[in-house]
Order: C-alpha cells, then sequence, then structure tokens
C-alpha cells in the first residue's frame, strides 16, 4: 500500500516533466529534424540558459518561491554590456567587466526588491512579478532618455537617431560566443561550449557548498518556518534579503552568459521574456514553488527548449501553419507556471485542512 | 578585532575587483586596424607609391590581401599588434616578408596604416591616421522604440 502511494505521489510530482517527454516524444517524429541539430541545439541553449536558471535556486530555498524579480538582475547585465559595447570593451575582458559593471546594480536592485519583498511575506511572488514591470520603467527611463544624454554615450551604432536613447538592438558581434568558444571542442558535430559548461558546473558546486554554509542552513530554515527560524535566533529579513540578492546578481552574470552566446541585445525586451521562460523551464524540469534542486535546472532546460525547437515544426506539418507551432509554446509557457502555481495553492490549502482536521481530531480525543 | 579584520577582508575585495575592471579596461579596448595600400603624399611632398601586393599576416591567419589601392581591416583587442607583411614591391618581383608591431593608441577606435608609407620610413602622421567614420544621416524615426506593451491606441491613430 505504502509502495503503490509512493508510486502514485512520484506520478503526481513528476506529472510535469512526463507530460513534456510524451509531447517530445510525439513532435520530434513529426518535426523531422535530424538527431544531430536537436543535440546542437540543446547543447547550446543549456549553455545559454542554465546559468539564469540557476539563479532562481536560492530564493526558492529561502521559501520566497519563483523569483519573477530575476529580471531585475538581467537589466542589471543589460547595462553593463550596453556600457561595454560603447567603450568599445570586447572579448572576454568586456564580458567580465559587464558582468562586474553589473554586481552593483544587481545588488542594489536585489535589496530593493528583498525589502519590499519583506513588506509582502506569503505574496512574493505577484510582487516581485510586479516588482519587474515597475523596475522595467526605471529601466526604459535610464536607457532611453538618460543614456547619451547624462549618461555618456559615443557610438552612433548604439544610440537613437535622435542623439540620446539607447537602439532597439545592441550588437554584441565583438564578444559573440567568445566564452563558447574558449576551449573549442566539436564531437560528431556537436559543438560544446566547454568554458560555459565549465562555468555552470562550478556555480552548481558553489549552491552544494552554499547549502552547508551557517547561511544557506538559515535559508532553508527561514523557507521551512519563517516563525520556527525565527524563534531560533535567525534573522528572518537580512536572510531573505540577501536571498533576492544572490538571485539577482546571479541573473546579472548569466543574462551576460546568456547574451554573449546570442550575439545581440534586443534592448528593451530581452529582460522580460528571459524571466517568464526561465521559470517555465524550471517548472518544467519538476520544480515547485517551495522545492527545486540542480537536476530540475537541466531537465527544464532539455525538455523545455526541446519542445521550443520542434514545436514550431510539428505545428507546421500537422496544420501547415507555422505560427501554431509558435503559438503552441508560448501557450504551454504560460500554463506552465500557471499550473504550477495552482498546484501549490492546492497542496497548501489541503496541508492546512489536514492539519487542522488533526488539531480537531486531537481536541475530541482530548475531551 | 574580528570585525576589523573583516572588513579589511571586504575592502581587500572590493580593491581585486577593481583592479581587474581595470586590466579589462586596458587589456579588453578593441580596435579595427585599416591596412592601406595606398598612394600617400607627406606634406613636404614625397610621395609613398603602394606595392604591388601585400598580404597580412596575424600568426598563420592572412587578414588581409591587398592590390595597388586596397584597404584591408582586422579587429584586435589590445594596443598591440604584431603582424607579418609578405610583400611583392612589383610585378615580376620576389616575395618579402617583414613583421612589424603596431602600438594602437588607446583612445582611438579604428586607425589607418599606410604600409608603403610605414616601411619606406615615413614620419608617423604620414603611415597613421584615426579612422572617422563618416556620419550617416538617419531619420529621427528610424529606429521606433515602442515601450508601452499596454498601450491603447489613440483616437486619431
Amino acid at each position: 500500500m505504502n509502495k503503490k502511494t509512493n508510486i502514485v505521489g512520484l506520478l503526481q510530482r513528476s506529472s510535469v516533466p512526463i507530460m513534456f517527454v510524451i509531447i517530445c516524444a510525439l513532435c520530434i517524429p513529426i518535426a523531422g529534424l535530424s538527431p544531430s541539430y536537436l543535440i546542437n541545439e540543446i547543447v547550446t541553449r543549456m549553455g545559454r540558459n542554465s546559468f539564469l536558471i540557476l539563479s532562481l535556486l536560492v530564493p526558492i530555498m529561502a521559501g520566497m518561491g519563483l523569483n519573477f524579480g530575476m529580471t531585475l538582475g538581467a537589466m542589471a547585465g543589460e547595462i553593463g554590456l550596453i556600457l561595454v559595447s560603447d567603450w568599445q570593451i570586447v572579448g572576454i575582458p568586456g564580458m567580465v567587466l559587464a558582468m562586474i559593471i553589473s554586481v552593483p546594480n544587481s545588488v542594489l536592485l536585489g535589496f530593493f526588491c528583498g525589502k519590499i519583498l519583506n513588506m509582502a511575506k506569503g505574496r512574493e511572488m505577484i510582487t516581485s512579478y510586479i516588482i519587474s514591470y515597475f523596475m522595467n520603467g526605471v529601466y526604459q527611463l535610464v536607457v532611453l532618455y538618460l543614456m547619451g544624454s547624462i549618461i555618456p554615450i559615443a557610438h552612433t551604432s548604439i544610440k537613437l537617431p535622435r542623439g540620446y536613447g539607447i537602439r532597439n538592438t545592441v550588437s554584441l558581434l565583438s564578444m559573440r560566443q567568445k566564452l563558447d568558444n574558449l576551449i573549442p571542442l566539436t564531437i560528431r558535430g556537436v559543438k560544446i561550449p566547454v568554458m560555459t559548461f565549465i562555468i555552470i558546473a562550478l556555480l552548481c558546486l558553489v549552491i552544494i557548498w552554499f547549502r552547508r554554509t551557517k547561511l544557506g542552513q538559515d535559508m532553508r530554515a527561514v523557507g521551512q518556518d519563517l516563525e520556527v527560524a525565527r524563534d531560533a535566533g535567525i534573522n528572518v529579513e537580512r536572510t531573505r534579503i540577501l536571498s533576492v540578492i544572490i538571485s539577482t546578481v546571479l541573473a546579472g552574470i548569466g543574462m551576460v552568459i546568456y547574451l554573449q552566446n546570442m550575439g545581440n541585445i534586443a534592448t528593451y525586451s530581452s529582460h522580460s521574456q528571459i524571466g517568464m521562460f526561465c521559470i517555465a523551464a524550471l517548472l518544467v524540469g519538476g520544480a515547485s514553488v517551495d522545492k527545486a534542486s540542480i537536476g530540475n535546472v537541466f531537465l527544464g532546460v532539455v525538455l523545455f527548449h526541446l519542445m521550443f525547437i520542434v514545436a514550431p515544426r510539428a505545428g507546421a506539418y500537422i496544420t501547415g501553419d507555422s505560427m501554431i507551432g509558435e503559438y503552441f509554446r508560448v501557450f504551454v509557457s504560460y500554463a506552465v507556471i500557471t499550473v504550477a502555481l495552482i498546484m501549490y495553492e492546492t497542496n497548501k490549502r489541503r496541508a492546512k485542512s489536514l492539519a487542522g482536521a488533526q488539531l480537531a481530531a486531537e481536541q475530541e480525543a482530548q475531551k | 578585532m574580528k570585525s576589523k579584520r573583516g572588513l579589511l577582508a571586504k575592502l581587500l575585495v572590493l580593491a581585486a575587483v577593481i583592479a581587474i575592471a581595470a586590466a579589462m579596461f586596458v587589456i579588453g579596448r578593441g580596435h579595427t586596424v585599416y591596412f592601406d595600400n595606398k598612394e600617400v603624399k607627406a606634406e613636404d611632398g614625397t610621395v609613398y607609391k603602394p606595392f604591388y601586393k601585400i598580404e597580412v599576416y596575424v600568426g598563420d591567419e592572412r587578414v588581409a590581401k591587398l592590390s595597388e589601392g586596397d584597404r584591408g581591416a582586422y579587429s584586435v583587442m589590445g594596443q598591440k599588434l604584431k603582424v607579418t607583411l609578405h610583400l611583392t614591391v612589383k610585378k615580376d618581383a620576389k616575395k618579402q616578408g617583414s613583421a612589424v608591431t603596431f602600438e594602437i593608441p588607446y583612445n582611438m577606435d579604428g586607425i589607418i596604416y599606410n604600409i608603403p608609407a610605414l616601411l619606406q620610413g615615413a614620419p608617423e602622421e604620414v603611415y597613421m591616421e584615426e579612422f572617422v567614420p563618416t556620419p550617416v544621416q538617419e531619420d529621427e524615426d528610424a529606429d521606433v522604440v515602442v515601450t508601452d506593451e499596454f498601450a491603447m491606441p489613440s483616437e486619431d491613430e
């Protein structure tokens, strides 16, 4: 009986990845893409996205759910890259400099976000989502009006024709895939971004190590129960703020890695899309609002992006219109987030009502 | 004592990060180097004629092959560029090799080197010149930025 319940529980917990495995299994033969093409694409996307998605793990550990505020870090990364492009710092040094510039901005934005999230305990996800919209306005003010007028921008290739503000697209050709190609390796036609994978592996090790540190333990305690953690002498507010700051800083660095792979910045849209897709990928990997692991990140990247690659082709084959596949993948991204949020809320309520029933039964027995 | 040590460690980390950023500024500065094989006239009236053919190598990679009147370009990181020039001075002449190191000024994005003038011992102001791109007149509405995803169309649209 217990074994059966375990299997049912496991299937329930893995329902989202299983669903995606089925979707991909159905779409791959229809799409008709060669295995080497698919593997190449998946490997590239793993290098491109994993760091960003890993940045979501720390706030989940601290019980703050999915950090939609990672967009703030992405904005900081973009600002770093825009400045570095204007200063004509190229290649790996350009990337490193952009990361260094992004860090103080990310810390500041993360602190601000963490402070607000502490005022909205229990509603962190929606609050961080709205903060990302609010900060997007500030970002636009900086990038669209202050850059070129107050913040010096010299190059006309970056500036809008009116003389201030940044163009819709900024080219990163001078640092395109420099990190990915730093240690060149091709296995049977599949290009492996070795250096990017090394950095991602290092971050995984840091996350594993971090969980065992005092701060990591504090975060887990805060994530399990705020009040118990507070009674144990943990500074709950500070711990939560730190978790958001760490996530935002990692997102900023991750955005630089992501954009060096892409080779250009969509100045006004890159950051807003990235938060949604990273969160969706993590959830597809089997994570939930209150529990996520490194394994979920990689499984999520593979399944989510496999669906991203094959869905338009499969859609085009079935309906004769490739836009159907495009709609499908966007629809699935949002749907998976919605389902995860509903499941989280349902489970929370179920646990609450179970605890209530148990308490009532105990009180009844005492009478 | 402990807090002093902590503060010192933080300051050291900050100093290290600033030092890395400064180093990146210097070693990561990108330039576009243009190689000219064109006739150039110095202020004193000396004319430096182009060669029949110039091949520019960076390491083993050929980055430019210039006939008379040609210009080649190469993007470089840092302020030093070592090249090997394979020169054919006249049509039937034998190819000659020459190693040249260019010291690129930090403040210049693009820089033009006139190879024949350089090799014939012309002064710096003759063989080296900053590349200034010709300004392109663009319509102000050429790159329209849409930032309001929720914008409602106005009545006159």
